[in-house]
């Protein structure tokens, strides 16, 4: 344990954060504590974009080149809608790193697409039942770091419209 | 090195804010070289050398010698700018005591977040004004919303004004946004891919190609109505961007549209559609009127001069020019 923990203060990861900010994505209906998002980590989000590249593959699409264009631009729109929505501004690190987060049930969406095919009723109650979990979660986030009153569901819409193209990569 | 030529020798240096560089400590006039030995002169400072720009040397104290750099002269510059502007618009906004606190709050945080952003950012993209557009809630979406679908019922049209400048779209619902619109727009080139992939033509660029035909469609809409406000000669208090918000209210109706289209084939289209253009043919001429009809028209009271009806005219024009462009846009997505 001692080991562990020396490691983890040199590379500058701090798994209990990781950890905790992966709990309040997989429950978006309790509160958000707004200081989690002080320190900038992108470590937690690269590893679920990973993963999402790596599911995807097992299901046999080849996409990365979309993945990433679709997140950089995503973000960077998110990133001036909540600039000019909040009081307060936003990093662009921590906008990636909030999306980033809130990608994890695709992980899990595209990691069903594996086993069975999403094209039917089931798939599209799925992925909808997905992007508004994730929507959820990134908007309850942003709101309580940003202080923005009254406007969660206005966050939720545009997350909701990235993490559908996100879906529409998975589903077809 | 005397005043007169340190201030002219710094081109940089905003007209409006001009630190006396008398106050930061001139260098010994005896001393050739700007001393470069101790910490204090740096950045452009240290760079000028014997130019004889009149930059703080070892005299100078920290403080001065941040003052004295050119960058971060400008950045404190407009800065305070901003901060003053912030602080009007705060000022401007607010109504009613118990917002006041929010208001304050906001106009700090407004400061501090125009002195993070890069000082050329605001040359092209006002964003303290944009800030005003967004400033919204979900009950005023909700509602606006409502009045885009329902336009009939709603009494009063009027903004409210708060001394002298409209109040923010939280707390009236006759105030534009943009935050709707350019949802609504982004939206709409979704949900044109989503109709073209139903019809087996869809492609990932064009997705893009439709983006850029309805933002040029906008762009050419937007231009023309400000050509033809500046040939009729009115005053109005439309400003562009008001302009904008209100052009990319009819979005909303043609996602309605082709939704409907996509669920309830060509007759769905044709009935969403057709409500949709009569409501945003109302809409648009209740709201346009009060911005481009001179006062007494806005009143109610029809005044007959040949001024007043070509306003009206021109009125009319617009709010017809928008089902026509819903119409236009939408009408090949569906089959």
């Amino acid at each position: 344990m001692f080991v562990w923990g020396e490691s983890e203060g040199e590379l500058g990861i701090n798994f209990d954060h990781i950890w905790q900010k992966t709990l309040t994505v997989l429950n978006p209906l309790k509160p958000a504590d707004g200081s989690i998002m002080n320190e900038t980590d992108l470590a937690g989000p690269i590893l679920f974009c990973v993963a999402l590249g790596a599911t995807l593959l097992l299901a046999g699409k080849v996409q990365f080149g979309y993945i990433y264009g679709m997140s950089g631009i995503g973000c960077l729109g998110i990133y001036a809608l909540l600039n000019l929505m909040s009081s307060s501004g936003v990093s662009y690190g921590c906008v990636a790193s909030v999306l980033g987060y809130c990608l994890l049930p695709m992980v899990i969406l595209s990691g069903s697409a594996v086993f069975f095919s999403l094209q039917g009723m089931i798939g599209t109650v799925l992925a909808l039942v997905i992007i508004v979990w994730c929507s959820l979660s990134a908007s309850k986030i942003f709101i309580s770091a940003l202080d923005m009153e009254g406007q969660q569901l206005l966050v939720a819409y545009p997350c909701a419209l990235l993490y559908g193209l996100f879906a529409l990569l998975t589903v077809f | 090195m005397h005043p007169a030529g340190s201030a002219a020798g710094t081109p940089r240096q905003p007209s409006k804010r001009r630190i006396p560089v008398s106050h930061l400590g001139m260098a010994d006039p005896h001393q050739l070289f700007d001393d470069t030995s101790s910490a204090q002169s740096q950045g452009y400072g240290a760079q000028r050398g014997p130019s004889g720009l009149g930059y703080p040397t070892a005299s100078a104290s920290p403080q001065a010698a941040f003052l004295a750099d050119p960058v971060s002269n400008m950045a404190m510059a407009y800065g305070s700018s901003l901060a003053a502007q912030g602080k009007e618009l705060v000022d401007k906004n607010v109504s009613g005591l118990g917002w006041w606190e929010w208001g304050e709050s906001w106009g700090h945080e407004a400061r501090a977040s125009g002195r993070a952003l890069p000082p050329q950012i605001d040359r092209f993209i006002p964003v303290t004004k944009l800030k005003y557009y967004f400033a919204v809630d979900t009950l005023y979406v909700g509602k606006k919303l409502g009045l885009l679908f329902f336009p009939y019922l709603h009494q009063d049209w009027e903004v409210q004004y708060q001394q002298d400048t409209p109040v923010a779209p939280r707390f009236d619902v006759n105030a534009p946004d943009l935050y709707i619109p350019a949802m609504a727009f982004i939206t709409y080139v979704l949900v044109a891919g989503l109709a073209l992939g139903t019809q087996d033509r869809f492609s990932p660029d064009l997705l893009g190609l439709q983006a850029s035909s309805a933002l040029a469609w906008l762009t050419l809409e937007v231009l023309a109505i400000l050509l033809s406000l500046y040939l009729v000669t009115v005053n109005t208090d439309l400003t562009t961007i008001d302009l904008v918000a209100f052009l990319g209210y009819k979005y909303v109706g043609m996602i309605g549209g082709i939704l409907m289209g996509l669920l309830f084939g060509k007759i769905g289209y044709y009935l969403v559609l057709g409500w949709c253009c009569m409501s945003i043919f109302v809409f648009m001429i209740r709201t346009l009127r009060l911005k481009i009809l001179a006062e007494a028209a806005a009143e109610g009271v029809p005044v007959r001069g040949a001024r007043n009806q070509l306003r009206m005219y021109l009125t009319m024009a617009v709010a017809a020019a928008q089902p026509l462009l819903m119409y236009w846009l939408t009408f090949h997505l569906v089959r």
